[in-house]
């Protein structure tokens, strides 16, 4: 008899539960409009091929819901922060700071990246490559103790109850129940919304590839030693890592930013810290040098302010250090030539994507 | 009537397209597999390793960080009469061997690539051509899917128009004082190959014979240190026929632009099948 009743107890909670629940956690949603329209991407002349994975094309509705997300605080635990703090529009898309500082004020080891032309970026994501896809990239700031501190847990409700996102998912991807948002969809809004981030293909150096414009002679200068174009200035060795038409090959080196006699003394093992193999250690993926100037500071972590110290590092053949890339060397450069590379430097800029992003 | 003579030639070519399928039907096929691995002087090439430069001619100490290239119209080639006949096994692909010693298991292994399916029968050798043949080096990476070999910007140089058809890199201990340097001294080497001119056929003779139906694999191994050898005076001071690496680290310049030429070149006899 007790039992019956405590059975019976527990059945009209759990009922008034479901009930509760149902009404923003659980709504019909087949009545709102989905058409899904594709989003027209523009890759410049020259560059590589867009790729999208089969299931995840890019749609208007998409790239829509993916930006508000993007933008939207509600991503951290305290509503405080969302990706665009770190990732900022007008940096070309990342912070100022040397290393990121998450909503708890904790700092983490690495610089934030920019985000123009990641769909590009093929051979892995983050500074040491450990996230194979945009889509999966996506899932882990919001976890990210030192990012924003949230739970996918606690927030896909959130995104399930709001008064807007409902209707956005919908019109995304078709879906017919305020239940099917997940994380899973989330980050496949993202991901549209971070792919369509691409150079426009007006920098100067684009312009001057295509005959529209001509480079200053500090320009061109820099332009010759970057790339060893003739004998007439000293080569720069950069174009290997840092070639046409993303100024990067996608590749990962130890480009001599730390002394380190044995793979041990790498105080970020970088690539090595993923593969688990020790030759690996204190590689990094070369980043972009499109919007360079833009991204102070530089490297991993930040450690140079200026492009000048940059070239510095460059100059001297970097630090002496367990498998550092044969094209790290003495370059015998010039102050003048250095600052003639940062001259060609700064026809990397696309000013257009930095002042008229939407 | 008019119409009727266009309709000819249409309907001769669907009978030569027709043939031709049939005939690829009906033949009994082999599959050929190429297996590329590396040594040093004979011992098993890893980057990051330490080697003698050249054992018992000059000692310094060196180390390799990257050795890979293009493999491009490659055949089997059969005796017919006065000619050779040619039956591709595939059109361009990329070999890299620079395995590490963490990655010992995949440098045991070598890098396998799959080629066409070709008529089983006998032959009498394969050709290999290293570098990428000249009708696909008018194209540049952009025109690829990131999935293609031709879509490797880090294998494209603009400056000669041309894929880089080969890379060795590393470092020599000039100095001798037991550090690989790079900071302040020069001590690394990057011999980057390329153009058209360079491109280096290899023809190996020997008796191929594939059963229906077998999948073969054809082993064949490179030795990097033939790769160093200069009949150039000018670039081996040392005047014992080797690359003189110290004094010609690259392959940038106009001048070095020999050192690339013979490199190249040098593959043909840098490549042997193995058993
Ligand atoms: C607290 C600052 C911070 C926040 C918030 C943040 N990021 Fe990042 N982001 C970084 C840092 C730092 C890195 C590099 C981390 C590494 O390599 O370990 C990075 C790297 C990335 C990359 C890799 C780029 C590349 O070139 O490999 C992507 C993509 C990215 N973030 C997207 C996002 C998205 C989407 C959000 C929001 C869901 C977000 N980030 C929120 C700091 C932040
Ligand atoms: C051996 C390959 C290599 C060469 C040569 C090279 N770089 Fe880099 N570069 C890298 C790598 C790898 C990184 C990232 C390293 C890190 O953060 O640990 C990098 C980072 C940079 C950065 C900072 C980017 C950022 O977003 O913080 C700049 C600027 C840069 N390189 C400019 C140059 C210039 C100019 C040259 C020629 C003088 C050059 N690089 C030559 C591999 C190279």
């Amino acid at each position: 008899m007790k039992e019956l009743n405590t059975a019976l107890v527990v059945t009209l909670l759990l009922g008034l539960l479901v009930q509760c629940s149902t009404t923003p956690l659980d709504r019909d949603l087949s009545h709102l409009p989905y058409t899904p329209e594709p989003y027209e991407v523009k890759v410049p002349e020259g560059f590589p091929r867009l790729e999208v994975p089969e299931d995840n094309p890019i749609t208007k509705a998409g790239v829509a819901l993916g930006q508000k997300l993007f933008f939207d605080p509600i991503l951290s635990a305290d509503s405080t922060m969302s990706c665009v703090n770190c990732h900022l529009p007008y940096f070309a898309l990342t912070d100022v700071e040397a290393t990121s500082v998450g909503i708890d004020g904790l700092r983490g080891r690495r610089s934030s990246m920019s985000l123009l032309n990641v769909a590009f970026y093929n051979t892995g994501l983050f500074w040491d490559g450990r996230s194979p896809s945009l889509e999966a990239q996506a899932l882990e700031p919001v976890e990210d103790t030192l990012e924003l501190h949230h739970k996918w847990v606690d927030l896909v409700p959130q995104l399930r109850e709001h008064a807007e996102y409902p209707a956005l998912f919908r019109a995304a991807f078709g879906i017919q129940n305020t239940a099917e948002i997940n994380k899973e969809l989330a980050a496949k809004a993202i991901a549209q919304f971070e792919r369509v981030q691409i150079s426009d293909g007006r920098a100067k150096f684009d312009r001057v590839m295509q005959g529209e414009a001509t480079f200053t002679p500090d320009e061109a200068a820099g332009y010759d030693m970057f790339f060893d174009v003739t004998n007439e200035f000293p080569d720069a060795e950069c174009g290997h890592c840092h070639n046409v038409p993303l100024f990067t090959t996608n590749e990962y080196f130890n480009n001599g930013i730390t002394a380190a006699a044995t793979p041990e003394d790498f105080p970020d093992p970088g690539l090595g810290g993923v593969t688990g193999n020790p030759y690996d250690m204190g590689k990094f993926r070369a980043p972009s040098l499109r919007n360079i100037t833009l991204t102070a500071p530089y490297m991993h972590d930040g450690r140079f302010k200026t492009l000048s110290e940059v070239l510095d590092h460059y100059n001297q053949g970097g630090q002496t250090s367990a498998n550092v890339s044969p094209l790290i060397r003495p370059l015998k450069l010039s102050e003048v030539e250095k600052r003639q590379i940062i001259a060609f430097l700064h026809t990397l800029t696309d000013r257009k994507f930095v002042n008229h992003r939407r | 009537m008019r119409k009727l003579l266009y309709l000819l030639p249409l309907s001769l070519l669907f009978f030569v397209t027709a043939c031709g399928d049939d005939d690829v039907q009906a033949e009994e096929t082999a599959e050929v597999n190429l297996n590329f691995k590396a040594t040093y002087d004979g011992d098993d090439f890893y980057t990051e390793n330490i080697y003698k430069l050249f054992e018992g001619v000059d000692d310094t100490d060196i180390k390799f960080s990257t050795f890979d290239f293009f493999i491009g119209n490659v055949s089997l080639i059969k005796n017919v009469g006065e000619e050779f006949e040619e039956t591709e096994l595939l059109e361009i692909d990329f070999v890299s061997l620079s395995f590490d010693p963490g990655q010992a298991a995949q440098a045991e292994a070598g890098v396998t690539i799959q080629g066409r399916k070709v008529p089983a029968g006998t032959y009498d050798g394969i050709k290999i051509g290293f570098g990428v043949p000249a009708d696909l080096n008018r194209t540049s990476p952009s025109e690829y899917g990131s999935g293609d070999v031709l879509s490797k910007t880090s294998h494209y140089w603009s400056g000669w128009d041309s894929y880089i058809f080969a890379k060795l890199e590393g470092l020599a201990d000039h100095n001798g004082n037991g550090v690989f340097e790079t900071s302040g001294v020069e001590e690394g080497f990057t011999y980057h190959m390329g153009t058209d001119e360079t491109f280096t056929e290899r023809t190996i003779f020997q008796t191929i014979t594939l059963e229906v139906d077998e999948e073969r694999t054809v082993n064949l191994n490179l030795d990097v240190r033939k790769l160093f050898r200069m009949t150039l005076s000018e670039y081996d001071q040392d005047d014992n026929d080797l690359l003189d690496v110290e004094d010609f680290p690259g392959t940038h310049t106009d001048a070095e632009l020999q050192i690339n030429k013979t490199m190249m070149n040098n593959f043909s006899d840098a490549v042997s099948l193995q058993e």
